[in-house]
């Protein structure tokens, strides 16, 4: 192995997992090829990095068991329940909302009336006659304007 | 008897699928920390393994070994959620503390291969950065054979993939690991000479 690189053998494998005479063959080529050396001291460090990443494992809490148990109840509850019920239960808030409101406007739009705009001067001058507003009978209940077109409107009718 | 324990489960004993919770989350927890590091990602996705495992138990028929048709649900398991979340972008160098370059310096020409609990974790740190820019499977696939000395047949068992899949995965990851950690160990001894040349000019 002294003439050929090692390169190959360092990735097909794990170090750990070579012989005694490969790892003694592979140290004396890398002792005299730098660029096989330099290789070589990355696979190593490699290797004890990896091991030290697989040894470092996390161990059960005792209260996962519970944990557990209780999601799997918690997901059987969920699942026992119909789809269209589940639909209807996640969408309630939002379906309920909307025919409120839908309502409220319907409510609205029949029940509230246009605000109340000043009478036109002809309907108020009908309730009086011409004569009647020119006799000073229909008092100060009339404005100017309804005076007015009380008195031309019963000069064009005739 | 692992078969019955199901069979029972199934058919709606809890006290029987406690017991395989019980029986089988030291497995469980150890394949979810191939993947997390963080407690609570391992407990979640050793969670998200059982229920799992509880709407599959018909399809366990008792041919393989429970605990590697869980070991099974458990890799797709973890996967499936590595994928799920954002990839980290990738280390470089200048990402490592004060704790791993001091590791990687400790390292270099030394021949020990025996580590304080201390310097396991900034280890496993230090893996986790190099980990990091390969694919999910390809960390798996080296994590196991060689962290765990696992075969490539027992790989091919946990995962489902082929055997020559196993093999090209490990093969690539110990290639791009051995390459990141050359250039991690060229890079922080240039680091090295030149605080050296700068102390000694002062």
């Amino acid at each position: 192995m002294k003439e050929k690189h090692i390169i190959e053998v360092l990735d097909n494998g794990s170090i750990s997992s070579l012989s005694e005479i490969e790892l003694n063959e592979v140290r004396d080529h890398a002792r005299e090829c730098e660029s096989c050396r330099g290789a070589y001291e990355a696979a190593r460090v490699s290797m004890l990095v990896i091991r030290s990443r697989a040894a470092s494992t996390i161990e059960p809490s005792p209260f996962f068991q519970t944990r557990v148990m209780a999601a799997l109840r918690e997901q059987q509850a969920v699942e026992s329940v119909p789809a269209i019920l589940r639909l209807w239960r996640s969408s309630r808030a939002l379906v309920s909302s909307m025919a409120v409101t839908t309502a409220a406007l319907a409510v609205l739009s029949f029940f509230i009336t246009a605000p109340a705009t000043p009478a036109a001067p002809e309907q108020t001058a009908s309730v009086f006659s011409a004569d009647s507003v020119i006799m000073g009978q229909a008092g100060e209940e009339m404005s100017y304007e309804q005076v007015l077109s009380t008195i031309y409107e019963e000069d064009e009718a005739r | 008897m692992d078969l019955d324990l199901a069979r029972q489960a199934q058919d709606g004993d809890e006290s029987a699928f406690a017991e395989i919770v019980r029986r089988y989350s030291p497995r469980v927890f150890s394949v979810a920390s191939r993947f997390f590091r963080q407690r609570s990602l391992v407990e979640e996705a050793a969670q998200e393994v059982f229920l799992k495992a509880y709407t599959q138990l018909g399809s366990f028929e008792g041919r393989g070994s429970f605990e590697g048709w869980l070991t099974r649900i458990a890799t797709n398991t973890c996967l499936n959620m590595i994928r799920g979340a954002k990839r980290r972008p990738e280390s470089t160098v200048s990402d490592l503390t004060n704790d791993e370059q001091n590791w990687l310096e400790q390292q270099s020409g030394d021949g020990s291969e025996r580590l304080s609990v201390e310097n396991n974790l900034v280890a496993a740190d230090l893996a986790d950065r190099l980990l990091s820019v390969l694919p999910p499977e390809d960390q798996q696939a080296l994590l196991m054979i060689d962290g765990e000395d696992a075969s490539i047949k027992e790989v091919a068992e946990a995962t489902g993939w082929s055997e020559s899949k196993v093999k090209v995965r490990a093969f690539r990851a110990r290639r791009k690991l051995r390459e990141a950690m050359e250039n991690l160990l060229g890079h922080n001894s240039k680091k090295a000479d030149s605080l050296a040349g700068e102390q000694v000019n002062r």
